[in-house]
């Protein structure tokens, strides 16, 4: 169990951004946006046959040639004097049927992420992740920020367009982070690396659907730029946002029309257009739970029982 | 190592060829080669690989009306120059489990050579031969079995056990090839006893332990004649066969109904 290392940059004082594939693809998408942008150069990454099943195999002319893995990469870049690397890991690794890691496998995988970390001189974490909330798809995303230490707290708070957990409906600064965005804050906690987790709102209706959502990845990005202090052209994040907001006005209105959602569940949700969190009346469990069965459904896509293996 | 396997003797091998068939096989395919097999070569058990790490024990899997359990054993045959495994898919730690299999067969039992057998269901009429499709880990190694009658395989997808543990020997360096007899769809629950006799026939061959099986060429006569009696009776699965016969492909509706008449009339004339 390891990390195959390319090459040996020499960096000082980096600051690591890490993403997985997760609800909406938010923090994946926001971390590899900036990574592809930035042109960060591939340099390590960690052997996957430890933690993932292999995905693809290749035969030609009755030859194997190759067997694919979900890839768990690093990369490296210098900007303006700061040194940053960059986690992209195609899937988390779990030991039961979620996509979220959790079990003894996660943990190895996040203490393999902070070992490279901490060999390559790493000050702060940053993770990405999807933060669950009452918006509606219209609505630009706050970023939730969750810092793995108290000293972080008047950093983020900060930030713009960032709240933290105290701000949020439940107003008390609990809850949870789901798989490797958490696990890293804490796994970088006890070996006392700073690592705040920062992510994009995805509204609760959507947060089953099969696509991504890049408005929340839109407002990682911009605040993670802001903390870099650079400038980048994120229009194809826009130009993706855009696209994906019109797709869902599509199916929401196909829905109402067909009645494929109760009346009651499309007012709630329509209650959330252009709508302030903090101006909303509470959404019962019960109206949550019609919801997202409906949504369920919706994007339920079925299994591939048909699926050939060789 | 010592924790992952059960020893019951440890006899000395040198340089033996390792033959691996899986349980859950289209047409039976691996259980019933090597069991064939290991009849053929006198076979007997020396380890076996213990379940706990590998499969989830919430509770047993039942089929034909009795409770299954997980089980991996190793066999040797008695000239020593044949081993063959029969097992269950691990279910989890696969990389885990593929390595320690190799590492007994490579380290322990100095296996030179790996064989695979499975089944792959295709779009053939039973009445057809069945093509063994191959797959080799070594361009040296395919080089040897040029004109034994193996096609090449073509693919590009998600990978199976076989696959996986010939992309692990590959990286050890230990030669291997993986077998995928053609499996006609409809007979792909069942024992394809022609697919099962087409692979276990080659494998005589190469090792040469003698191909004459009479039980085996029965149970060909026997489902060949229950199918033929199958097209008798039933006018629309002789049509649907005729179409594959003739090189043709059936609806998925028209492949549902084949296969469901085939099992089910199979199923009531082996009681």
């Amino acid at each position: 169990m390891g990390i195959e290392l390319y090459k040996e940059p020499k960096l000082e004082n980096s600051i690591m951004f890490c993403g997985w594939p997760g609800i909406g693809n938010i923090g994946i998408t926001a971390i590899d946006t900036l990574r592809g942008l930035l042109r960060a150069e591939e340099f390590a990454e960690i052997e996957a046959w430890d933690f993932f099943a292999p995905r693809k195999v290749l035969i030609e002319k009755g030859l194997l040639k190759d067997l694919q893995f979900p890839s768990s990469k690093f990369y490296f870049k210098r900007i303006k004097d700061q040194d940053l690397i960059f986690f992209v890991g195609e899937q988390q690794p779990s030991e039961g049927r979620t996509q979220y890691a959790v079990g003894q496998k996660a943990y190895e995988m996040a203490n393999l992420v902070l070992d490279v970390a901490e060999r390559f001189d790493c000050r702060r974490v940053y993770t990405s992740g999807a933060a669950v909330a009452q918006i509606h798809h219209t609505s630009k995303s706050k970023v939730w920020a969750v810092p793995n230490s108290k000293s972080l707290i008047e950093e983020v708070k900060q930030y713009e367009n960032t709240i933290l957990m105290s701000t949020t409906g439940g107003g008390k600064g609990q809850g949870f982070i789901s798989g490797l965005n958490g696990l890293l804050l804490g796994v970088a906690k006890k070996r006392g690396l700073e690592a705040i987790c920062v992510m994009g709102e995805i509204p609760y209706y959507l947060q089953t659907a099969p696509w991504p959502y890049p408005k929340g990845s839109r407002s990682v990005l911009e605040l993670l730029t802001k903390i870099l202090g650079i400038d980048l052209d994120l229009s194809r994040v826009d130009e993706l946002a855009k696209t994906v907001e019109k797709n869902i006005e599509q199916i929401l209105e196909a829905l109402y029309s067909a009645e494929g959602v109760p009346p009651e569940v499309a007012d709630e949700i329509e209650r959330l257009r252009d709508s302030e969190q903090t101006e909303l009346g509470p959404i019962t469990e019960e109206e949550q739970k019609k919801i997202m069965e409906h949504i369920d459904e919706l994007f339920d896509q079925g299994d591939q029982k048909n699926e050939r293996y060789l | 190592m010592k924790d992952i396997f059960k020893f019951s003797e440890q006899p000395k091998f040198e340089n033996p060829s390792l033959i691996v068939g899986w349980q859950a096989d289209a047409g039976n395919l691996g259980p019933k080669v090597i069991e064939y097999l290991s009849r053929k070569i006198k076979a007997k058990s020396f380890c076996e690989i213990k379940p706990a790490d590998f499969y989830s024990f919430g509770g047993v899997a039942v089929d034909n009306d009795t409770a299954q359990f997980p089980e991996c054993r190793f066999y040797y045959g008695e000239t020593n120059d044949l081993l063959v495994f029969k097992g269950d898919e691990p279910q989890f730690e696969q990389y885990k489990f593929l390595n320690a299999f190799l590492d007994l067969a490579e380290h322990h039992c100095k296996t030179k050579e790996l064989y695979t057998v499975n089944g792959t269901i295709s779009s053939i009429a039973h009445t057809g031969p069945r093509r063994i499709l191959a797959v080799f880990n070594q361009q040296e190694f395919q080089n040897e079995f040029r004109d034994l009658g193996l096609e090449d395989m073509n693919w590009k997808g998600p990978p199976a056990i076989s696959s996986y543990l010939l992309w692990i020997a590959k990286r050890r360096g230990i030669p291997g090839v993986s077998l995928w007899t053609e499996v006609p769809f409809y007979l792909a629950a069942c024992d394809d006893f022609q697919a099962i006799k087409t692979t276990f026939s080659f494998l005589a061959r190469k090792f040469d332990v003698g191909s004459a099986f009479e039980e085996l060429d029965d149970q060909i006569r026997e489902q060949n004649a229950k199918m033929a009696q199958l097209r008798e009776e039933e006018p629309s699965i002789d049509e649907y066969i005729g179409v594959l016969e003739r090189g043709g492909s059936l609806v998925g509706d028209e492949q549902m109904e084949l296969t469901r008449e085939v099992n089910e009339f199979l199923e009531k004339t082996d009681l």
